[in-house]
């Protein structure tokens, strides 16, 4: 975890697609947020789909929000 | 915790770069914008900012300094964000569809016609596919142009070796007719660029390369495709109804000039 711009960055799985391009987005300690995507990751055309392991920011103003600043690739060890 | 609403109020908007900007609020950044050009030479901007303010404010401050036109992209379902690019400036270009096509065989599907073989993924040689590319691509810029095409669909970077790996051919005797590209990831693959070319349209070329591309994805252990389709592209949209594609999901393309 670590913190960057306005919030805090975290690591986490796409659990469950919304409806409003958002997505309810499981982190490493077991919370979930709701994310959307992030303007960078839609104007680059990248699809985020179930089980992707992704980067969200969460919102300073709001822990259960987040945005979706990158998806890791398929490969990636963790 | 800080009020976002108040950050709204302090936040000084700054171009830090010739293709980004930041809203910062006390130090902390709540917001940001960022401008790329694609290659096909369209600018696309986005902005990023937890509050509805900070955007507004971060959208005026990079349509007011960057050269026109301007592109943007917004899911289809998000109208707040469409509501917020139009008081810019901006307007709706075109609506493109995400098709969920159904994998596997098809009883319906007509061959391709005589003298035309399907190549399956991969089984394409370099030397023909990159002719064949060239000559779809010279085509389609000779036309409607590539900004046509839908904004998911790069064209692949110029003077690059096209990787037969990623697509499908039909082939004719002496050169390939039609090519479709797929990229798969997981359980999922993305179906690309599907395009014929022009003296060998309207002979059912492309809707027998995508149905044998559809079947040999269920072969290879894939479960879902999709595909980006231009709205106002009544024969794309045509083929993935017909093939029992379903709109899953909608995006809007944005532009001031």
């Amino acid at each position: 975890m670590r913190r960057a711009s306005g919030g805090i960055e975290v690591e986490g799985t796409v659990v469950e697609a919304l409806r409003n391009a958002t997505f309810r987005v499981e982190l490493a300690n077991g919370h979930t947020v709701l994310a959307h995507i992030s303007g960078k990751i839609r104007k680059n055309y990248i699809k985020i789909v179930l089980l992707d392991r992704v980067l969200v920011e969460i919102s300073p103003y709001d822990l259960t929000r987040g945005r979706i600043l990158f998806r890791y690739p398929a490969t990636r060890a963790h | 915790m800080e009020s976002a609403h108040s950050d709204a109020l302090r936040a000084v908007v700054t171009r830090v770069t010739g293709e980004q900007w930041r809203a910062v609020a006390d130090g902390r950044e709540v917001g940001r914008g960022d401008a790329s050009r694609r290659s096909d030479g369209r600018v696309f901007l986005s902005v990023d900012a937890w509050h509805g303010a900070v955007f507004d404010r971060l959208a005026e401050a990079m349509l007011a300094e960057l050269p026109r036109p301007l592109h943007t992209l917004v899911d289809g379902t998000d109208h707040d964000t469409t509501a917020r690019w139009e008081r810019a400036g901006m307007a709706v270009r075109r609506r493109e569809w995400l098709y969920r096509l159904p994998v596997g065989s098809r009883p319906d599907v007509v061959p391709p016609p005589p003298g035309v073989t399907l190549l399956p993924v991969g089984a394409a040689e370099q030397g023909p596919l990159q002719e064949a590319y060239s000559a779809i691509r010279a085509e389609i810029e000779a036309t409607v142009g590539w900004a046509a095409m839908p904004v998911a669909m790069p064209p692949e970077p110029a003077g690059a070796p096209i990787d037969p790996s990623r697509y499908a051919v039909a082939a004719g005797p002496d050169r390939y007719e039609g090519l479709v590209r797929v990229v798969a990831r997981r359980r999922h693959a993305r179906i690309g660029l599907l395009a014929v070319r022009a003296d060998r349209r309207r002979r059912g070329i492309g809707r027998a390369l995508l149905a044998d591309v559809l079947a040999g994805l269920h072969r290879d252990g894939i479960d879902t495709a999709s595909a980006d389709v231009d709205g106002s592209n009544a024969a794309a949209t045509a083929l993935c109804d017909g093939l029992g594609g379903r709109r899953v999901g909608s995006g809007l393309e944005l532009v001031i000039r």
